[in-house]
């Protein structure tokens, strides 16, 4: 166990980092899923507590600098938790999400802690030590993956068999009810993108996605594209529609 | 910090930061002392550019947000340009201030700053370029890269996974990386060549670009309720001898997937009214094992 929780620390360590520097967006549960999968030997749970880890994060994106709970911790714990305890994918998410806000927390003391460094950087932009600002930035790299390594390693290592324990003993409607509430979480991801999102004219597309899949029963690639092609449409009216209002309003501020 | 603030809260705060930096900003004069044009940079180094700008948030802290990281990105371009080493460090100074912008399309607004300082445009023209991009820069990223690109591709991903297929991990890299990467070093040219001239034109487009950017975004959320959102109830109603399913019987043929879009427009109304995400996940966890407890879910 000593082995694969220190392979599933590093691959913490590094998807960390990919969150905030790279942003290959390898750190995202579908694909981390699979390959806590790999490490543990059951790709094949990786991939469906991956996936819907994924959408569970949908709507938590980084907007405007503000933390959403950790998405890397939430990936690796949960799939972590379902292979090594063999519970539902939807179990998992409830397991997972304390530890992703707990880690947003430490997140938000580590950007915190690293104000000061600034000042360190004004210093050395005085001196011309343009070295130190790049290892500024690189302290920085490495500091996160420190971090991801150990809250990824301590939890595997010592944790998961002991709540695999708490997990066998629960009553059943405990775990049917947080699979239930892992079955309803994405709406919570949904409802976060449509608060940033949903002014009054735009409830018409989202009726049109919604009506497209119940009904219609599309993938949402057709929906995507279909959607696409409206935009295009929308984008190209609006250029043509431009030069004549523009002289509506020069008119009205001219009177 | 916390993600339940409101955009206005944010960018109020933004803002403030921003006065805040301009004001203990330590940079000594507004001219270069050698103000002769530098030689052009070449596609070597713009591409050396757009690399670093993957580090863009290495250094990322409360005070002066993506400052350090920033400087990072533009370090080598800005030692190519000031051979006057006290115009290089008035420069760096200035780019040490805050700054925040969207870590996808950041290499446009590095490219653009580069041609002036290669121009060697006061400073204070470059700090208002910067500051003045900042947030049209993020609000079209937010739209297009968190908001539209990644709930499609996640979105693919999940449901190739969801079937057990390792597609769904690759696609998913390929289709966002094709994208980020085609951006993140396409925007770094176009920025530097279109110098100065490409302001008013992105200043135009902004808003045409998130409209356009926020009808794929939400169609695409409205498919996404109705395919993943899970909600039903195994309640039966006994109407003397007769038994009707609620579910089969009376919600699904007034609507199929009604009860997932109720609960999606219930957590946004919520929102709405200031309860957090994670308050919102608790609450829904509550609710799932009453609901198993109780019988009604």
């Amino acid at each position: 166990m000593l082995f694969e929780a220190l392979l599933i620390a590093l691959l913490a360590g590094v998807a960390g980092v990919d969150l905030f520097d790279g942003l290959t967006h390898m750190h995202r549960p579908v694909v981390i899923g699979p390959l806590v999968g790999l490490i543990l030997g059951d790709v094949q749970t990786g991939l469906l507590v991956g996936g819907t880890l994924e959408l569970v994060w949908m709507g938590m994106v980084p907007l405007a600098g503000a933390q959403p709970p950790n998405v890397v911790i939430g990936g690796i714990i949960g799939t972590a938790f379902a292979i090594l305890t063999k519970a539902e994918p939807t179990v998992a998410i409830g397991v997972a999400v304390p530890f992703s806000i707990a880690v947003q927390g430490c997140i938000t003391v580590l950007f915190t802690v690293f104000s000061p460094m600034m000042h360190k950087c004004d210093e050395m932009v005085k001196q011309g030590n343009w070295r130190g600002i790049e290892w500024v930035n690189y302290l920085g790299m490495i500091t996160l993956f420190a971090f991801y390594f150990v809250v990824a390693f301590l939890p595997i290592y010592f944790g998961a068999e002991a709540a695999g324990a708490a997990v066998q003993k629960a009553p059943e409607w405990v775990l049917d009810g947080l699979s239930v509430a892992g079955g309803m979480m994405p709406a919570i991801g949904f409802a976060l993108l449509m608060k940033i999102m949903l002014k009054t004219n735009y409830i018409a597309y989202f009726i049109m996605g919604f009506v497209a899949v119940t009904y219609l029963k599309l993938p949402i690639l057709a929906v995507a594209l279909g959607a696409f092609a409206i935009a295009m449409a929308d984008y190209f009216n609006q250029n043509r529609a431009q030069p004549q209002a523009a002289r509506n309003v020069e008119v009205e501020d001219g009177i | 910090m916390g993600f339940n603030e409101t955009d206005a809260a944010n960018a109020a705060k933004a803002e403030l930061r921003m006065q805040q930096a301009l004001a203990t900003s330590h940079v000594e004069r507004d001219d270069y002392i050698d103000t002769t044009a530098a030689e052009p940079l070449t596609k070597k180094d713009i591409n050396h550019m757009a690399w670093r700008s993957l580090a863009l948030q290495a250094s990322f802290n409360y005070e002066r947000m993506q400052a350090g990281g920033w400087l990072y990105t533009i370090l080598p371009a800005l030692r190519k340009i000031h051979k006057n080493p006290e115009d290089l460090k008035n420069s760096a100074q200035m780019h040490m201030e805050f700054i925040n912008v969207h870590p996808f399309d950041v290499t446009f607004l590095s490219g653009l700053v580069l041609a002036m300082e290669q121009s060697k445009e006061k400073i204070s023209t470059i700090r208002a370029v910067k500051v003045a991009l900042m947030g049209p820069l993020g609000g079209i990223g937010d739209a297009m890269f968190w908001l539209t690109w990644l709930p499609i591709c996640a979105g693919i991903g999940a449901a190739l996974a969801l079937e057990g297929s390792l597609f769904g991990p690759i696609v998913f890299l390929l289709l966002f990386n094709a994208l980020h990467f085609g951006l993140r070093f396409g925007l770094a040219h176009y920025g530097y060549r279109a110098g100065l001239g490409a302001i008013s034109a992105l200043k135009a487009n902004t808003r045409k670009i998130s409209h356009a950017a926020s009808i794929v975004g939400m169609t695409v959320i409205g498919a996404l309720v109705a395919s993943y959102v899970r909600l039903s109830t195994p309640l039966e109603i006994h109407a003397g001898k007769a038994e009707i399913a609620l579910q089969a019987d009376v919600l699904d043929k007034l609507m199929p997937n009604l009860l997932p879009l109720v609960f999606t427009f219930l957590m946004f109304a919520l929102m709405k009214k200031g309860y957090s995400p994670v308050k919102l996940i608790g609450v829904t966890v509550l609710f799932g094992l009453a609901g198993k407890f109780f019988g009604f879910l």
